[in-house]
């Protein structure tokens, strides 16, 4: 029997906005502890939500993102439970009515296949508090209770851990360019929890289905994902039977491992907030939303394969958003050198920067510099070799690159009337060279090249040399 | 609807975190034979599987949103105040599990 | 002396400088530490002497500098404990002030303290306080209760202490003890005044209300306390203020109000239709006419159901923050945070108010809400839409606003019980449709029967308080009943 995999998955962004979701306290990270507190963040009696406008944008942006269709009128409810890390005794969020719904994403595969996934809803919330657990007692911190967040909920049909992946580093992507979130799985801002379940091929009834919890990086959903697919597999066919329960995903072992049974589904008991009246968004107010939303990374992508790069280096720019937004940087001084700017930015400029432990919006070389050192090398002032000696004090220090290279003693030889002369002498000097050029063996004119570069310690212009080189051996 | 017994109340209770004497339970037993009778008749009002159930008083929306501004947040001193059990600035609770 | 006089009364007295706040503060602290009604959670005395100290040069424009008042304890008062008459918040001292608070003390009027409630204002007994029952101070014999949930505020400002209190209605909880009590008991359109820092039972029900003992003082108070709060209570009206007191003319020219047949026929005491018929007389020589109506008897019985299942519901939500972790007692062992919150709730709420926290979860249940919470939304949309057509053809409701003028203790209205007949239901309860459909609502004297106090109550569509509180000022002047207090009908 060949079994198929029904994934569905739940994804919460917590947003880095200034305030909370429904409170003027601060949202910053990796502050002492209760010291980001409002009143209603500790549910002091009494207190009422007022939302956050830039929550609401976010989520019309991220919502746009997902090709989702967006409330005009925003409703909340209460979800009612007790736990320690819940002020309230109940979150607000977004049960009937969330602010999108109906979304899609299409995500392409390795194999070249487009998959798009369904997503049922996405709504706004409010994060809970931090909990740190010592031996025998656990430190509660309401830091973070309040801080903004977003569920987006997928529809059972991702059907592989790599579409799962594929689909949740996309929305990662999103999520940061939008500037929604910095998007970083490990520290928690970014978390899945993802329901598997297996059936036979063509069967339209659903599995049992095991919610697994604790995917804190995108490779980890998709090994998860495989794992529990892979086991489930096996289990039926041995004659076992799924049981619903919650896992969590085991770093070490790379196996996902029972956390509890799952019981009756706790009932929620979810009403209308009656702390916040309905919300009426304009048109305008969530076209402007939309408008305004900074780039995202599809929309880059287009944008830098058009420019001339090859579809894998347009990837490799977009795996960090500083990085894109230098080269976007650089595209705005000269969109003709998109790629030569790119050779830059992903070669020399990361090396320095990893070895500095430093992120690109503390590269000190500017745009501008850049564009001056790639014309250089363009127009033969600099070799390669040199524009890189250049490029290494630039790192350090912006300044001027000619500045530099002047500084430096840093010049190649572009005068043809004086690197004639020197390709006539070492002409001269290998007779045999002509010969071999005569009976059709074209590197001797790499050969003689090369005996003029060590000759000059490199400082002659290659290209005009090997010009040079071929009118003279032709000549002879 | 669920169907109430002693024990439903108890578990109902339980899960809003507090218990009852079992006199207590019995008198709840009796209002909620009383309330959800009352109830069953208000289901037989004219056109009540008309109207839509109503949450705010009367027919109104806003269109405000709070600017994203961060406020001063409280004092530490401030926002520990009231709790009874502090360790280094957070809220002790016997060890959370699961 | 200067106990039993309104805030009108009060202001001419301090702009001619023939008293002082401090003077009067000290008088007022003075009678509350030897009132007898149990109606006090606590006394700020020293930050109300030292803030009255502050208050040299009086204000002339500002009628409500210098003047004490009371608060029910369920508003938040920064640096003063707050109870709620609950255990659960025995020694709970907020960090922020409410904004009716705020206003007030912007206003220079002095807050001599804090006063008792029923229990997280869930009752309307007067009995369910943490400290026990609150007397109505008209009956020495402690027979006949003054009502609730805002007992303390309603005894204190009857007893001439104070010429105003603040309060919360959720269900009649000013309006029903300001009958009681002698009082004008107000509670105008839901999102008139803030909430913020009111603790809340029902937030779609809550109001904030507050007692005077005249109309005009009562337009006065509309005033200051009216108003947008887009900081702290988005759902609070930005419409703008008016000027309540300019609108008391005591003129009913072309007025027409309706008398809801159903509820006439419910009350019980004679005293109580003669009173209302000697009121429609005062109308009608006001300049309007007043017609008898029907409403519809099982939409008026439903009031009382619909009104348990809907403020529970709420109630359970709202008070899920009182888990004895941020705030409140820890009381006995705990080895697990399941331990601390069952500690802290078992013991903090008293029988009553878990009961109905079972109840209002209960009608939560998702397998429930379409026959309890849900359908108990649509039955308060059926009577609020009744009563905007009764609106749409008269100006105003009058009503009693109980059956009886004296309400023994003996009669405990605050349990679930199917004892009571549906006159009683409906007469007792129907205060509530003001809550339901947030409409501007003002309990007024109309009589008193063997030196018991009882009152009519005026509702009028939602922010016309203008109107209301006209109507009412008709009606006080014509009957001669105002400032009405122990210290004058002893
Ligand atoms: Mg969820
Ligand atoms: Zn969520």
């Amino acid at each position: 029997m060949n079994f198929e995999a029904v994934i569905g998955i739940e994804i919460h962004v917590e947003m880095k906005t200034n305030s909370k979701s429904f409170s003027g306290g601060p949202v910053k990270f990796g502050q002492e502890p209760n010291t980001l507190v409002a009143p209603l963040d500790m549910a002091f009696p009494g207190t009422m939500p007022i939302l956050n406008k830039q929550v609401v944008i976010n989520a019309i942006r991220v919502s746009n993102a997902l090709n989702m269709t967006i409330d005009h009128e925003l409703w909340f409810d209460r979800k009612n439970y007790f736990y320690s890390d819940l002020p309230k005794g109940f979150q607000i969020t977004q049960d009937k009515r969330p602010i999108g719904s109906n979304g899609s994403l299409t995500v392409k595969l390795s194999d070249g296949r487009l998959k798009t996934i369904e997503i049922e809803r996405l709504h706004i919330e409010e994060d809970t508090c931090k909990q740190l657990h010592l031996d025998d007692i656990t430190l509660v911190d309401y830091n973070r209770a309040g801080t903004p967040l977003i569920e987006i909920v997928s529809r059972p049909n991702i059907r592989s851990g790599e579409e799962a992946m594929k689909y949740v580093e996309t929305i990662r992507q999103i999520v940061v360019f939008a500037g929604v979130s910095d998007g970083k799985m490990e520290e928690g801002s970014m978390r899945c929890d993802v329901n598997v379940s297996v059936r036979p091929f063509g069967s339209d009834k659903f599995g049992t289905k095991v919610e697994v919890k604790n995917l804190n990086s995108v490779a980890n959903v998709r090994t998860a994902i495989d794992y529990e697919v892979e086991r489930q597999t096996k289990l039926i066919l041995s004659g076992g039977a799924v049981e619903q329960e919650t896992r969590r995903f085991d770093e070490k072992t790379q196996t996902t491992i029972m956390m509890r049974k799952k019981t009756d589904a706790v009932d929620y008991k979810y009403f209308t907030e009656p702390n916040i009246l309905p919300i009426r968004l304009s048109d305008e107010f969530i076209q402007n939303a939309i408008d305004t939303c900074p780039e995202l990374a599809s929309s880059k992508q287009e944008r830098y394969t058009s420019n001339g790069l090859s579809d894998e280096e347009a990837d490799q720019m977009l795996q960090n958003l500083l990085m894109a937004d230098y080269l976007d940087e650089c595209i705005k001084v000269n969109p003709k050198h998109t790629k030569l700017f790119w050779n830059w930015i992903t070669g020399e400029a990361t090396a320095f920067l990893n070895k500095k432990f430093q992120s690109f919006d503390k590269f000190k070389v500017t745009p501008d510099n850049l564009e001056k050192l790639i014309n250089m090398v363009e127009n033969g002032t600099l070799s390669m070799k040199m524009a890189r000696q250049v490029f290494e004090v630039m790192c350090e220090e912006n300044k001027d690159a000619e500045q530099i290279a002047s500084d430096l003693g840093l010049k190649q030889d572009s005068n043809e009337d004086e690197i004639k002369k020197i390709v006539e002498a070492t002409v001269d000097e290998f007779p045999q060279a002509v010969v071999d050029f005569k009976a059709g063996k074209d590197r001797a004119v790499g050969f003689i090249v090369g005996q003029i570069m060590k000759k000059t310690k490199g400082k002659v212009n290659p290209q005009i040399a090997s010009k040079l080189v071929l009118e003279a051996l032709k000549s002879r | 609807m669920v169907k109430y017994d002693l024990d439903l109340l108890k578990k109902c209770a339980n899960n809003l975190m507090f218990d009852m004497s079992n006199d207590q339970y019995n008198v709840l037993l009796k209002e909620f034979d009383v309330l959800t009778k009352q109830m069953e008749v208000l289901g037989e009002i004219d056109g009540v599987n008309d109207v839509e159930p109503m949450t705010f008083p009367y027919p109104v929306y806003t269109t405000y949103l709070r600017e994203d501004v961060a406020e001063t947040p409280l004092s530490k001193k401030e926002a520990l105040r009231n709790a009874k059990d502090v360790e280094d600035g957070q809220i002790v609770l016997p060890k959370v599990v699961g | 002396m200067y106990l039993g006089k309104t805030v009108e009364e009060l202001h001419e007295l301090l702009v001619s400088k023939k008293v002082t706040p401090l003077e009067l503060t000290k008088e007022a602290i003075e009678a509350l530490k030897k009132e007898e009604t149990n109606a006090i959670e606590t006394i700020c005395e020293k930050e109300a002497l030292e803030f009255a100290a502050t208050l040299v040069e009086p204000e002339v424009d500002n009628l409500f500098w210098g003047i004490p008042y009371v608060a029910k304890d369920n508003f938040s008062t920064k640096d003063i404990l707050t109870t709620a008459s609950s255990e659960i918040l025995k020694d709970y001292v907020p960090v922020y002030d409410a904004t009716v608070i705020t206003k007030l003390k912007e206003a220079k009027a002095v807050l001599i303290a804090k006063s008792t409630l029923d229990e997280l204002a869930m009752g309307g007994t007067g009995t369910t306080g943490h400290k026990g029952t609150t007397y109505n101070p008209y009956d020495p014999t402690h027979t006949y209760k003054i009502g609730g949930s805002s007992c303390g505020s309603a005894s204190l400002t009857a007893q001439g202490i104070v010429p105003f209190a603040l309060g919360s209605d959720t269900g009649d909880s000013v309006r029903k003890p300001a009958s009681y009590a002698g009082l004008v008991g107000f509670k105008p359109t839901w999102g008139r005044i803030s909430r913020y820092g009111l603790f809340p039972f029902a937030p779609s029900l809550d109001h904030v209300a507050y007692f005077t003992r005249s109309v005009k003082d009562s337009a006065a108070l509309l005033e200051v306390l009216a108003g947008e709060d887009l900081a702290h209570d988005a759902t609070c009206s930005v419409k703008p203020v008016e000027k309540y007191t300019e609108g008391l003319t005591g003129d009913l020219k072309g007025k027409k109000i309706a008398r809801i047949k159903e509820i006439d026929e419910s009350v019980k005491d004679k005293v109580i239709l003669e009173g209302l018929d000697k009121v429609q007389k005062a109308l009608e020589e006001a300049g309007a006419t007043v017609e008898e109506v029907n409403f519809d008897q099982k939409l008026l019985a439903a009031v009382y159901p619909a009104y348990m299942i809907i403020s529970c519901a709420e109630a359970t939500s709202n008070n899920a923050n009182l888990d004895g972790i941020k705030f409140g007692p820890r009381v006995g062992e705990a080895s697990s945070y399941q331990d601390v919150m069952m500690n802290a709730r078992t013991n903090g709420f008293s029988e009553l108010i878990r009961r109905r926290f079972v109840i209002g979860s209960y009608s939560l249940f998702k397998a429930n809400q379409e026959e309890l919470f849900l359908r108990a939304q649509k039955v308060r949309r059926l009577i609020v839409n009744k009563t905007n057509e009764i609106l749409s053809q008269y100006d105003a409701i009058l009503t009693p606003c109980g059956g009886i003028v004296r309400n023994p203790f003996a009669s405990n209205s605050d349990d679930v019980s199917d004892r009571l007949d549906i006159h009683t239901i409906i007469v007792e309860n129907h205060l509530g449709i003001g809550n339901f459909g947030g409409f501007p609502s003002i309990s007024v004297p109309m009589g008193l029967d063997n030196g018991f106090p009882f009152a009519c109550n005026i509702m009028t569509k939602v922010f016309t308080e203008k109107e209301t509180l006209n109507i009412a000022y008709a009606i006080e002047k014509k009957l001669g009943l105002k400032n009405l207090s122990t210290m004058e009908v002893k």
